[in-house]
């Protein structure tokens, strides 16, 4: 177990930066969640702490080392790769005690180390076939078995889940999550779907075009987004956005009605904004009411989500829990001014 | 629809015609040696395309001891094996580094290696016999199997690069992770995974090496492979076609066991299960 600390890093393809000056410490036996959209950078991030990709500018230290110029095996750290990376010449026992092997560990060791992963792993009964012969969730288990056994100090998840189906995904996000239980080792991991980052982090890192845009517990990114676009990407559906006016330093316009500014800024009238309501958020009965034409109904069960059209031509999305309206019907959605989330123009956050 | 498949299968019927021939012209020639090293010489002035009557291996001995066949062969297989286990080190290796790790000048070099490949042999043959000469390499096994190697690694060298591109990067990167050094990557992982282009290629230089008559014939001037003795029994035996004959069939037979034996392997990828399939 050992904290990872990055100070300063950057990182650049030729002439472009895809690492804008990056500094975050991930405390020891934390699982932390590198989140964000395709070309963020959080992969190159986990490849740099791998030490797979040089870095640019800046140090990273795991435990007290400063590890900038480390070679990747003396780092400390294990990885599962998205594509599982198995040596497909090689059994399930053969690929999990590689590590150990090029390390010349004694067989008894070797042995006992990767019985006991197997074990955690459910792996038992596979060790002598080769991966060709699993299916996907049994390879990425020799995948997570091939890092078990090198003990190391930090495990590095590249997107592990991609590759699996939905049903196998949710199983294996669990396992994962019981197997940092278990391990209580520190764990990074990177993927661009924000329900595994919810579902699995102590603290979830959203980047966006090679900069940190927010850390913080999955709760607090939910709850208290610094900005637009964490609101807008941390959950699920999506925040709704509405354009707004400020009218008076107490009052803006949004959505075709006028509500009490609800944060503790003073505004100047006049001021465009823009103003973020969760989905589950106007299915209030009370305070403030929206007219809304229904366009589609998704029934999930135990909820449904109106897609809606406002009175001001903005589309939202609500979240209702009981007697879902029709297409077609006339509603009003209703929220508490207090569950209003404000942006100013350029994303930040009005608090 | 049923007349279009009808059609279709007179179609195909009637390709499998010009098929035939082919391969018919591929096997006669073969035919024709086996058949022909079997008779006598008397058999053979009596009926030239008949079957041999009174088969014998009389021709096959003579060639072998009487001709010099044996050390001839010898030699070609001292100049192929190693020529091909070297060529199979080298281009693998060189395969690994322009295909999976960054150094500078990477891909120049790779055109550099590339374009060697499209200047003919006997464009350097001076050249390169005043440097075979100068490092004392004439009518040396080392001279030969160093010129077969020289003469076909670029192509090699093309075909490892090739394919190990096709080869997902994050195995050598799982394997450096874990702890291996660049020598064990290739051995570890490189060289089993290569093992199909690996047996591919080792045919395709067996045949090239085993084949070549003009690298040999400048190299091995007092001590000749298989393939220049063979040319040179066609002066001295000219009036013997069932002794020359015999010698061909000497000569061909390790190639086409080969082709036999391998003919499976160069079909199989045990790539297969590297990532998600």
């Amino acid at each position: 177990m050992a904290r990872v600390e990055l100070v300063h890093v950057k990182k650049s393809f030729g002439n472009t930066e895809v690492i804008h000056d990056v500094s975050l410490s991930i405390e020891e036996g934390e699982f932390c969640v590198f989140v964000g959209p395709s070309g963020c950078g959080k992969s190159t991030l986990l490849r740099m702490i791998a030490g797979l990709e040089e870095t640019g500018a800046g140090d990273i230290f795991i435990g007290d080392k400063n590890v900038t110029d480390e070679e990747p095996a003396d780092r400390g750290i294990a990885m599962v790769f998205q594509s599982y990376a198995l040596f497909p010449h090689m059994t399930v026992a053969e690929n999990m005690s590689f590590g150990l092997r090029m390390a010349h560990r004694p067989k008894a060791e070797i042995a006992d180390k990767v019985g006991r992963a197997a074990k955690i792993l459910r792996l038992d009964d596979y060790l002598q076939r080769k991966p060709g012969q699993l299916s996907g969730g049994q390879r990425q288990r020799v995948a997570i078995g091939r890092a078990i056994v090198r003990d190391p100090k930090v495990f590095l998840f590249d997107e592990p889940l991609s590759n699996l189906d939905a049903e196998l995904r949710v199983q294996m996000r669990v396992e994962l999550s019981k197997l940092h239980t278990v391990l209580g080792n520190t764990m990074i991991y990177v993927t661009h779907d924000q329900t595994e980052a919810l579902t699995m982090a102590d603290r979830i890192v959203v980047l966006r075009a090679g900069k940190v845009e927010q850390i913080g517990s999955p709760l607090a990114l939910y709850q208290d987004p610094d900005n637009a676009f964490v609101a807008g990407f941390i959950g699920s559906p999506r925040m709704n956005f509405l354009d707004a006016t400020v009218t008076s330093d107490l009052r803006i316009s949004a959505g075709g009605v006028e509500i009490e500014n609800p944060t503790r800024t003073r505004l100047d009238a006049g001021m465009r904004l823009r103003v973020g309501i969760r989905p589950e958020h106007l299915d209030e009965t009370g305070g403030v009411g929206l007219a809304a034409r229904v366009d589609v109904v998704e029934q999930l069960g135990s909820t449904s989500y109106v897609h809606a059209t406002l009175s001001s031509g903005e589309s939202v999305i609500a979240e209702k829990r009981q007697s879902p309206p029709k297409p077609g019907d006339n509603i009003m959605l209703s929220f508490a001014p207090a569950s209003l989330r404000l942006f100013a123009e350029d994303g930040t956050r009005i608090r | 629809m049923a007349g279009a498949g009808k059609r279709q299968r007179l179609a195909l019927r009637l390709a499998s015609i010009p098929m035939g021939l082919l391969a018919l012209s591929c096997l006669y020639p073969m035919f024709f040696a086996v058949n022909n090293a079997l008779k006598t010489r008397h058999d053979y002035l009596l009926d030239r395309f008949g079957l041999a009557t009174q088969p014998t291996l009389d021709n096959f001995a003579q060639a072998w001891t009487g001709a010099h066949l044996d050390q001839y062969f010898l030699n070609s297989v001292i100049a192929t094996v190693g020529a091909v286990l070297l060529l199979m080190v080298v281009s693998s290796m060189a395969g690994f580094a322009l295909a999976s790790l960054r150094f500078p000048y990477r891909r120049f070099l790779f055109i550099v290696i590339l374009s060697s490949l499209m200047i003919p042999v006997q464009v350097v043959l001076v050249p390169y016999m005043r440097t075979m000469v100068a490092l004392h390499l004439i009518n040396t096994h080392i001279g030969l199997i160093l010129s077969y190697t020289a003469f076909f690694l670029p192509f090699s060298v093309y075909m490892m690069t090739a394919f190990y591109s096709t080869l997902p990067r994050e195995l050598i990167e799982a394997a450096r992770i874990d702890g291996a050094k660049l020598f064990q990557v290739w051995w570890h992982v490189m060289v089993p995974l290569g093992m199909p282009a690996l047996v591919t290629l080792g045919i395709i230089n067996t045949l090239n090496c085993w084949n070549d008559i003009l690298i040999a014939l400048l190299t091995m001037q007092k001590n000749r492979t298989i393939m220049v003795g063979i040319s040179a029994l066609k002066g001295q035996y000219s009036d013997q076609i069932p002794l020359f004959t015999a010698g061909i069939v000497i000569a061909a037979a390790p190639i086409v066991a080969l082709y036999v034996i391998f003919q499976r392997r160069i079909v199989s990828g045990i790539a297969a299960g590297a990532v998600k399939g």
